[in-house]
């Protein structure tokens, strides 16, 4: 057991699965040397050295398809994207390559490749370094999409990915790389792809992934002292999305908020609703609510990002009016 | 200076070829009946079209049959090949059943890729083959980490990744023709240039044949230019290429061919080119009844059987393939994710 912060247990995880599987390489703009701009790759060249720690220019397709290929045949590639948004660039071989060889040559082929980058915004980088796009991801049959929202999850869910035969998009949020640090045990293991309540309570279920997913926690002890009494889901993983432990909290809860940092226009919190409306409806004593960003880009100063992302103020809000229903 | 000579231009130079030498008189068989199977595939496949027996797009290689063969001649069983849209001749030069070509353009559980590939996507790992990829120039990444990773694995095994003149306009051969270098992956990027894409012509967005693979060579990577109507200068060519790329740096070679069908079976291409562009072109330039000519002056040569071997190979493989099931309906849902876990997902 230590304790780490999320961006070292993001490295702690590619060491460890590094040093027990040969075939797991790193490749990205900056990982080597650097050791990654945000210090997931540290020392982990001086460690493996730079055939399996690759400093990629700056190609990001290219890259991209080069790793599909590696993975086809036989290496389990973690790629870093530096910043999610720059993964627009190689959208084209992820969705039309990576996520369907599999399906269109009949099961020939497998693409054991995890693709790590970190999204969400809180760290005042602008338009073009801080969008949420794991809705974009999510659509896409043939993906995993992981969001962890704590050192722990991001340790162990980095290794289950990179073991998965599966190609993984992996979110992680930079706000949280020196934020939040958390006690991570290197000898439990892999923990599958469910939910997790990191939160009883008994008003309301409170789903969300990632970074918000703290934020949902804050509100939940503000709107305890208003004897709300919020149960938060952690769904860790949009695709596949675990129903079973969001059905189970709206059994005892009877109302439901999604909340996330992606746009809430088309996000996936209105899939996450409508599968309640289509297979629970009559556990809901209210309506259900989203809160997502607004249909805005990320703009560069705290307080005009205040007024796009949720905020744990306008989460209590929301919150509370829906227990009042 | 460049040491890609000016090639001669395809379009309007007909074209002889040098005279087969006793010594290559087996091999030059073995073209021409590799050569005559592509040919031969194409045509059926466009007669199931018009008899409404087969369905979706079709983009036709005829006129691309020495590119196919003559760079496949140079390659090992364990070597790999990515293609693109126009890529059945490719797949049969890398040694793909024929019938699983059939049947996968039949959309039977037999086809390569079970019947839910189709034309454009036929993928056949037994033959090395891995995949057709119908985004344009998408394949090249492909073949370059596959390769990397075959070396990684310590194999000497190389990938050919074959792409269109219109491919090179896109980032991602460029991309990888830099990432191949800078990691050493020893792939072979063939550019058959066949003068179009779609409507635009290669020469007005390039310059006359052999331009793209001195735009590579200035790159540093190295490359070469051959006429892609001579399966023998192809394979030779490609052979050379080869042996360097076996050494683990990537290589470049475009070849000149001509694209003698529309782009796809619904094409108009008259309102871009003249009306019988295609015809004239193989009346002068055809790459099969070229070396069929030259073999035909040699004594020995058995042209004519090796005639009536594809005809009969071609016609039972398509017997076979429509003769054969379709997928059971659950099967649109088969092989979406590889951990048993998510598989019963979608
Ligand atoms: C990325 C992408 N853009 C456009 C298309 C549509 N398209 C299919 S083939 C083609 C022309 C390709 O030309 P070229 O690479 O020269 O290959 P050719 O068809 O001549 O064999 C186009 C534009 C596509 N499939 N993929
Ligand atoms: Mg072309």
């Amino acid at each position: 057991m230590r304790e780490l912060k999320y961006a070292e247990a993001i490295r702690a995880a590619l060491e460890d699965e590094m040093a027990i599987d040969d075939s797991v390489v790193v490749m990205g703009e900056e990982v080597g040397r650097l050791g990654g701009v945000f210090t997931t790759t540290q020392g982990l060249i001086d460690r493996f050295g730079d055939h399996r720690v690759l400093d990629s220019p700056i190609c990001e397709a290219g890259l991209v398809g080069f790793a599909i290929g590696a993975a086809v045949e036989g290496m389990r590639p973690v790629v870093e994207i530096m910043f999610s948004d720059f993964v627009l660039l190689a959208l084209d071989q992820i969705v039309n390559l990576g996520a369907k060889v599999r399906y269109m040559s009949g099961g020939q082929f497998s693409v054991p490749l995890t693709i790590r980058m970190p999204g969400g915004a809180g760290t005042n980088h602008g338009p073009q370094h801080s969008q949420s796009l794991e809705t974009i991801f999510a659509n896409v049959p043939g993906l995993v999409v992981a969001m962890p929202s704590n050192p722990s999850d991001a340790y162990w869910m980095l290794r289950h990915a990179i073991r998965s035969d599966d190609l993984v998009i992996f979110l992680e949020s930079k706000n949280l790389y020196f934020r939040e640090s958390g006690d991570v045990d290197e000898r439990s293991g892999p923990d599958g792809y469910g939910a997790r309540v990191v939160r009883e309570g008994h008003d309301l279920t409170v789903v969300s992934a990632g970074r918000m997913v703290g934020r949902c926690r804050e509100a939940a002890d503000e709107l305890a002292a208003e004897n709300i009494s919020c149960e938060v889901v952690d769904l860790r993983y949009l695709w596949p999305l675990d129903t079973t432990t969001i059905e189970a909290s709206l059994r005892r809860t009877g109302k439901l908020a999604v909340v996330h940092e992606a746009v809430e226009f088309c996000g996936w919190g209105g899939e996450v609703a409508a599968w309640v409306s289509e297979h629970c409806f009559e556990r809901l004593d209210g309506p259900m609510v989203r809160i997502g960003a607004e249909r805005v880009p990320i703009p560069f100063g705290h307080h005009l990002e205040d007024e796009i992302v949720p905020t744990t103020g306008r989460i209590v809000a929301e919150l509370r009016k829906l227990a009042a229903y | 200076m460049s040491h890609i000579e000016s090639p001669p231009d395809t379009s309007t130079d007909p074209f002889s070829g040098v005279p087969i030498g006793v010594a290559e008189q087996d091999e030059a068989h073995e073209f021409y009946r590799a050569m005559s199977i592509v040919r031969s595939v194409e045509l059926e496949i466009e007669k199931m079209h018009r008899l409404g027996r087969m369905s979706g797009s079709f983009h036709s290689s005829i006129g691309q049959e020495a590119a196919a063969v003559g760079v496949c001649a140079a390659l090992r069983p364990t070597d790999l090949v990515t293609s693109t849209h126009r890529g059945h001749g490719h797949a049969l030069a890398k040694g793909v059943p024929i019938e699983g070509i059939f049947a996968e353009l039949l959309g039977r559980a037999s086809g390569v890729s079970g019947g839910r590939g189709g034309s454009m996507h036929l993928h056949h790992r037994r033959s090395g083959f891995l995949g057709e990829n119908a985004i344009v120039a998408g394949g090249v990444p492909w073949a370059a980490g596959a390769a990397w990773a075959r070396r990684r694995r310590g194999t000497d095994d190389i990938a050919v990744a074959f792409m269109g003149d219109g491919g090179f306009a896109q980032g991602v051969t460029h991309e990888t023709l830099l990432l191949a270098r800078f990691w050493k992956s020893p792939c072979l990027v063939v550019c058959e240039n066949n003068g179009l894409a779609h409507s635009m012509p290669s020469e007005r967005l390039f310059g006359p044949p052999g331009t793209i693979a001195r735009m590579v060579e200035a790159t540093g990577v190295l490359s070469r230019y051959v006429d892609g109507r001579d399966v023998m200068a192809v394979a030779r060519v490609a052979r050379e290429l080869v042996a360097e790329v076996r050494r683990g740096v990537p290589a470049f070679l475009e070849c000149s061919v001509f694209r003698v069908r529309p782009h796809s079976l619904s094409d108009p291409d008259y309102r871009y080119r003249p009306r019988g562009a295609g015809q004239d072109w193989l009346a002068r330039n055809d790459p099969i009844a070229n070396l069929r000519a030259r073999l035909e002056s040699l004594p020995a040569n058995r042209v004519a059987r090796i005639d009536r071997e594809v005809a009969e190979e071609v016609a039972q493989a398509l017997e076979r393939a429509e003769a054969a099931a379709r997928p059971p309906a659950s099967a649109s849902k088969w092989f979406v994710y590889s951990s048993p876990e998510l598989q019963n997902h979608a």
